[in-house]
């Protein structure tokens, strides 16, 4: 008989997205995410993209925003994994007309860019989604 | 009716805060992901995915949804989990803030399976005794009382507090809720929410193919989901849309089967619209019996809603209405399908 009552569920939560919060990465020595604060930077890197085939994966997160600190560690670990997908990290707040530009609504946003245009987007802490998307497009 | 299974029905709790600061700015969306953690432990339930766009953060949680504004918190869960015990810490956390309860208010249907509820959730009377002694004494103006209707299995349970300050509705801001609860769903469409045998997909994968294949995509296309698909059964999603926020939960095992929809809306929203989406929600399930709750709408909502669900086949049985504390009007109306 099976139990009933509140933890039925426990087998199929993505436990990464819970359990990996409490333990801080050292972003900046070993990330390969680049976190760009400046308009000029981005359409220098943006245009850069252009010119290869390589898929770039966009995180929009905000400062102000929980859920996005629930997915820093499974894109950390993406970052370290997809070594053939650039990774980016913008802040909402600070470049908003690039937010805009891509429609972002909400966050963490992550929009799949090859060759200048979007070619998937994922919203939301959904990491088999985001994964399964990488592998899709960076071919 | 089987004699025991997952209980679908949901316990909902609905805090509000204010606090001496003129500029609260994220208030209660600053509460870091620990502490969040530590009040879904007492509850026993943990997140499944979030989302949050510039009002409100929206997480999907293992029993039912958790809404975060900056001074407002909806939780929602259902199974035999122990809602009421994330009160004290989240009256905790707030206070941290510098931020003080000033309303709350407590409802549910009629559990299918009473007798496999832990206490206080044995009885309203237990329920009510439970969070009175967690309210603070400035929740002066209460009032608890069990709304009626010609069915047994769909009754409305309300528990109403407010401050002196916020006990007229004219002083909360002008949102409403609608609390769908549907049951004994069509059993080929409930189908739909069961994971294909050997599917190796995750859980959120088969939450967005649930979405696309059973409509619930179409019910407002410009919202944003979260959704996910339980092992061997089960579905949740909240979607988001600007301020407004909408939740579904579906238990589709037959003789038990029961799905939710919740829309908290702006009474400036148009009534034709609030009707297509609610009959876009009866389609996906079809259930032979429904019950609406509105809270704080407007006086004439209720037509508007037994209007948009008549044509679907959906006789209204009962209606109730009645006043509380801070939440306003609350309408409670059921229906059964002329189908059976």
């Amino acid at each position: 008989m099976a139990s009933f009552g509140g933890w039925r569920r426990q087998a199929s939560y993505p436990s990464s997205v819970v359990h990996g919060v409490s333990s801080t990465t050292n972003a900046s020595a070993s990330s390969r995410i680049i976190a760009i604060h400046s308009a000029a930077r981005w359409r220098a890197h943006f245009d850069a993209s252009k010119l290869s085939t390589q898929l770039m994966v966009i995180d929009f997160t905000a400062t102000w925003c929980k859920p996005c600190r629930l997915m820093e560690p499974a894109i950390e670990e993406m970052a370290a994994k997809f070594t053939d997908v650039g990774f980016v990290k913008i802040d909402v707040d600070e470049l908003m007309e690039v937010a805009r530009a891509f429609e972002v609504q909400a966050m963490p946003s992550f929009l799949l860019i090859k060759q200048g245009k979007v070619v998937d987007k994922v919203v939301g802490t959904k990491k088999d989604e985001l994964q399964r998307k990488i592998e899709k497009h960076k071919i | 009716m089987a004699l025991s299974g997952f209980e679908g029905f949901e316990k909902r709790l609905e805090l509000h805060f204010s606090g001496d600061d003129p500029v609260i700015g994220i208030g209660l969306r600053q509460l870091n992901f620990e502490s969040l953690e530590e009040v879904l432990d007492a509850v026993q339930c943990t997140v499944v995915s979030a989302v949050g766009n510039r009002y409100f953060d929206a997480y999907v949680l293992s029993e039912s949804s958790l809404f975060v504004y900056p001074t407002k918190i909806i939780i929602k869960t259902c199974g035999t989990t122990q809602l009421l015990k994330s009160i004290p810490p989240l009256l905790g956390h707030a206070s941290d803030m510098g931020l003080g309860l000033c309303a709350c208010r407590y409802t549910r249907g009629s559990f299918i399976f009473p007798n496999a509820q832990p206490f206080p959730h044995t009885s309203f009377t237990d329920e009510v005794m439970c969070i009175e002694e967690s309210l603070p004494s400035n929740l002066r103006y209460r009032k608890a009382c069990v709304m009626p209707s010609k069915m047994s299995s769909h009754s409305w349970h309300v528990f109403s507090a407010s401050d002196e300050h916020h006990i007229l509705v004219q002083h909360m801001p002008d949102v409403f809720t609608i609390e769908v609860c549907m049951t004994e769903l069509d059993r080929l469409l409930a189908r739909k929410f069961f994971r294909h045998p050997g599917d190796a997909n995750s859980g959120d994968v088969a939450g967005k193919e649930m979405t696309e294949l059973t409509g619930i995509r179409n019910i407002n296309p410009r919202a944003l989901i979260c959704d996910f698909g339980f092992d061997p059964c089960g579905y949740s999603m909240n979607g988001i849309d600007g301020v407004h926020y909408s939740t579904i939960h579906v238990t589709p095992e037959d003789g038990y089967s029961y799905a939710s929809f919740e829309y908290g809306g702006s009474i400036s929203d148009n009534h034709d619209d609030i009707g297509e989406m609610l009959k876009k929600v009866v389609q996906v399930f079809r259930p032979a019996k429904l019950s609406v709750s509105t809270t704080s709408g407007k006086q004439d909502m209720c037509t508007y809603i037994a209007k948009a669900l008549e044509p679907l086949g959906l006789k209204c049985r009962s209606s109730a209405k009645d006043e509380f504390p801070a939440a306003g009007n609350v309408v409670f109306q059921t229906f059964t399908s002329r189908r059976k």
